[in-house]
Parts: C-alpha cells; sequence; structure tokens
C-alpha cells in the first residue's frame, strides 16, 4: 500500500524559468500513475503545519519574517530561492504533508508513504531559508515523531548534502541523519568530519562521493559505512530525504544514477523500517522530468514488491576509494571527540 | 588582540560587495594582512561557473589595480553554497581569516530584513569579528 499526500494546489509557487516548478509534482504523479495502483493507492487528508509543529525546527522569528515576506509580494530570498504571495500558505501545507501521511500510515499499520509536495525542505535551516527550500519538511515529521518518543532515521541521497536536517538535529540523540551527496557540490558542507553534537555524536553520517560516482558506489556507501552505525541506532521511523538529481540525466550534479539505482536503495531503506507502516519518502531535487517519473515508480515499485524498472542499476564509475577515506575520516574525527569533545560542539 | 593575517571579504560583484572590498584593501594595507575574496556558488550559478569566475577575476584585477593594493597578497576563492555559510566556513582552513567583510547588501537582498541578509546573519552567527561596510561607501 502506497499512502500519498492530499493534493495541494501548489501553482502559486513558481518562478519563471526556476528549476523548482510544479511540473515536478507532475513527473512525480505520473510515475505513480505507471504502477497501477488501484485501491493500494491511499491520500492522506492535506493538512497545514500549526506553529507549534513548525517551532520544533524553525525559529519564530524566521517564521513570522518569512509570513510577512510573503504576505507582502515576495521575491528572492538569496540568488536561489524566491518567495511568492503564496508561498508561506503552500509552504506550511509542504511541511504538514508528512505528518498526515505519518498518522495514516500509523492507524493503517501498513505501507510506505510517498510525501509528494514542493517546496522542498533539506535545506531549510533553523532560521533561513536557502537552496530553493523554505520549511524542512522532513525535520517537521522527524521532530513531531521523536517528541513522542520515537527514534528516527533520515536517509538523504539527494545529490546536495542537506545542511538544514543535520543542522536542525545535531545535538539530538533520537536522531540519526545519514547523506550520500557529490562533493564538491552544494551547499559545501557534509564531510565525514561532521559527526554530531556532544549528545548525538556519532548520529550524523556524511558519505560524500565524486562526480561521476555510480549505483554500485552509493550502495558500497550505505552496505559498509551505514548499515552498521543504523542497525546500532535501532530506528523505529525511517524517513528518506528523496532527491532524484542524483540521476545522470538531471541538469543539476554529476552523479551517475539510473531508475534502477534507486530502485535499489528503495529496497535498502524498506529493509531499515522496524515494521510495515515505518517508511515515509520526502520528495527533495529532481529537476530532470523524465528521469524524476522513472526514479519515483522504480523506488515506489521496489519497495511495495514490483518489478517496474525502467533502466538498469549502474555501475563501474569512481568514488569506492572516496568511501573508504569516508569512514577512515569519520572514525579519526570520532577518535579526536572523545579526547576534545567541547572541540566538536559546533554547527557547521 | 590576535593580529589581522588574512581578511574575507564577502563578493559576489554587486556594488556593495566592491565597496567592502575596497574598504577590506584600505584596512589590510593599514595592518599588514593578506585579502580573499570570497565567492559563493549557489545551485543556479554552477552551470555558468567558469564564465562568472573569468568576470570576477577581471573585477578583482581592476579593483586591486585601482586601490594600488599588492596584487600578491589578493586571492578570489570560489565555494560552494550559500554566500552566509561559505563566509561563515571563512574562519576555519584552507582561509583560516581572522575578520569577515561584506557589504550591507548583496545582490537581490532586501533592505531591513533579516531574512535573506547575508550581513546580519552573519552578524548573529559569525564566532570571528564581521565588519559590514555601509552602501553609501558603493560607487553605484
Amino acid at each position: 500500500m502506497l499512502v500519498i499526500n492530499g493534493p495541494t494546489d501548489d501553482s502559486g509557487h513558481q518562478d519563471p524559468g526556476h528549476p523548482e516548478r510544479p511540473d515536478r509534482v507532475t513527473a512525480v504523479m505520473a510515475g505513480i500513475a505507471d504502477l497501477h495502483l488501484g485501491s493500494d493507492l491511499v491520500v492522506a487528508p492535506e493538512y497545514s503545519a500549526t506553529r507549534a509543529e513548525l517551532t520544533r525546527v524553525h525559529e519564530g522569528g524566521y517564521l513570522d519574517e518569512l509570513d510577512m515576506f510573503c504576505y507582502e509580494g515576495g521575491g528572492d530570498l538569496d540568488e536561489d530561492t524566491y518567495a511568492t504571495y503564496k508561498s508561506w500558505s503552500i509552504a506550511r501545507f509542504a511541511a504538514g504533508a508528512g505528518i498526515s501521511a505519518v498518522d495514516t500510515l500509523r492507524q493503517r499499520n501498513d505501507g510506505v508513504a510517498f510525501v509528494v509536495t514542493r517546496p522542498p525542505g533539506h535545506h531549510a535551516l533553523r532560521d533561513r531559508a536557502m537552496g530553493f527550500c523554505l520549511l524542512n519538511n522532513i525535520a517537521v515529521t522527524a521532530a513531531k515523531l521523536t517528541s513522542e518518543g520515537e527514534r528516527v532515521l533520515i536517509i538523504d541521497w539527494d545529490v546536495h548534502h542537506g545542511n538544514g536536517t543535520q543542522s536542525i538535529f545535531w545535538n539530538d540523540p533520537n536522531v540519526l541523519y545519514v547523506s550520500t551527496h557529490q562533493w564538491p557540490l552544494f551547499p559545501g558542507s557534509g564531510t565525514p568530519r561532521e559527526i554530531g553534537g556532544l549528545d548525538a555524536m556519532g548520529l550524523t553520517l556524511n558519505i560524500p562521493l565524486p562526480p561521476g560516482a555510480t549505483g554500485d558506489v552509493v550502495r558500497q556507501a550505505i552496505d559498509e559505512a551505514a548499515t552498521p552505525v543504523i542497525e546500532k541506532f535501532g530506528p523505529t521511523w525511517v524517513l528518506v530525504s528523496a532527491g532524484f538529481d542524483a540521476h545522470r540525466d538531471d541538469p543539476m550534479a554529476d552523479l551517475k544514477l539510473t531508475s534502477g539505482d534507486f530502485a535499489e536503495l528503495g529496497r535498502m531503506a524498506f529493509g531499515f523500517a522496524p515494521r510495515p507502516g515505518r517508511l515515509a519518502l520526502f520528495l527533495e531535487g529532481g529537476y530532470d522530468l523524465a528521469a524524476l517519473q522513472g526514479s519515483v515508480a522504480a523506488t515506489l515499485s521496489s519497495m511495495l514488491g514490483g518489478e517496474y524498472q525502467p533502466e538498469s542499476p549502474s555501475s563501474g564509475g569512481p568514488g569506492s576509494e572516496m568511501v573508504f577515506r569516508a569512514r577512515a575520516e569519520r572514525v579519526l574525527a570520532l577518535r579526536q571527540a572523545e579526547e576534545v569533545p567541547t572541540d566538536q560542539d559546533r554547527v557547521i | 588582540m590576535k593580529p589581522l593575517r588574512t581578511i574575507a571579504v564577502g563578493f559576489d560583484g554587486s556594488d556593495d560587495s566592491k565597496a567592502a572590498v575596497r574598504w577590506a584593501f584600505e584596512m589590510a594595507s593599514q595592518v599588514d594582512s593578506d585579502v580573499v575574496l570570497v565567492h559563493a556558488v549557489g545551485l543556479l550559478e554552477r552551470a555558468r561557473i567558469e564564465e562568472v569566475t573569468a568576470e570576477l577575476r577581471e573585477t578583482v584585477r581592476r579593483l586591486t589595480g585601482e586601490s594600488g593594493f599588492d596584487h600578491a597578497r589578493v586571492r578570489l576563492h570560489v565555494a560552494n553554497g550559500d554566500p552566509c555559510s561559505v563566509l561563515l566556513r571563512a574562519k576555519d582552513a584552507p582561509l583560516e581569516a581572522d575578520l569577515i567583510v561584506v557589504g550591507s547588501r548583496g545582490q537581490g537582498e532586501h533592505a531591513g530584513l533579516l531574512l535573506g541578509s547575508t550581513s546580519l546573519q552573519l552578524a548573529e552567527h559569525s564566532s570571528i569579528p564581521v565588519v559590514v561596510v555601509p552602501s553609501q561607501h558603493a560607487d553605484g
């Protein structure tokens, strides 16, 4: 069973020529339609995040400023990120969609959720929009879950490092953040030496990958570097920042994944969930519409036990050595942190 | 007080950032320090980064020539990220800056808002001193 969020009209959040555009959601929905799920497709109620839910991860002052900025007509927040008159409302629905989807999973105690919203969220910091992101959608849901006593694994396979999510949970012992991403690339954070704050040492895990890396390297990174940490952490929920801009056709980066690789990643994420109904994906990046449609369909199909896979998994690219080095750097950072703990307690 | 060995200047090519560069050159001349012009490459700019870098190098060359500051003590550092994050990292290796200088508003920024204001965000979060050069120092 696949749970998706209720339809929100996001057409009011767009900027002519900007790659983060409403057509992306259309492509994702086309990918879901390709699976012909019938009654196995469940729609969670539309839900707008409350201020109390947002202030678990964002500063109240930032929320007020964003609200006011949009009310006055919006504009460019930085060279990448825009907001319109309607963005505040749309972003709150995007931030609330995950909460609604998780509630639906809980009621049914089964299935996988895919939160198909925009704008994306994983770059949004506590007090700042950036990288096309206004509110950190996955963080809002993760914080709601931890407030209820859950232990949350966040896997971020977007091609860009999720600096906002990392920063928000830097010192949270109930969240394990795992990211694979191209390096170097925006936003410039995400080194293996970033391991978490004093109360969550080791609960940030970054595996940077070089341009040209293929799916086998990403799988190696998850298998060798992340799986032991995830198993030790023991998540009760798994959330995925599911960007699809690591696809070889995506214009925003240089990784060489195929839709078949995303199917493999989906299978791995599914395996980390402790039981059915404890896995939710959140749309982040992905800007080539055909690649997005095929990758979404392949990912969800693999999680639902289907065989839809328009492209084979890729292999043979560089990065194996970088994964090895990342593990070594992380071990060193953890060792140094134990020796001089106060030096590590900083948000990067 | 720690000596100012390296001054990092936020540089996006705007008039305000050029004013910040000129101020940094004057300061560096007085305290005998190096100047690193720091440019942040965002998600959208990446596609034309070579063109942008060439333009920035030319602007840096012109600004340095106009100021009379020693070319050998000026570097251009281009890094991935948003301007605030990139400048907050300037205190770390490889730049190890002792001071950050920025114009009061970068490209596309809005007056009076903390939201989207690199200078205000830096003032709030930086662990090294930040100098904000007012707009009236820009040559328009």
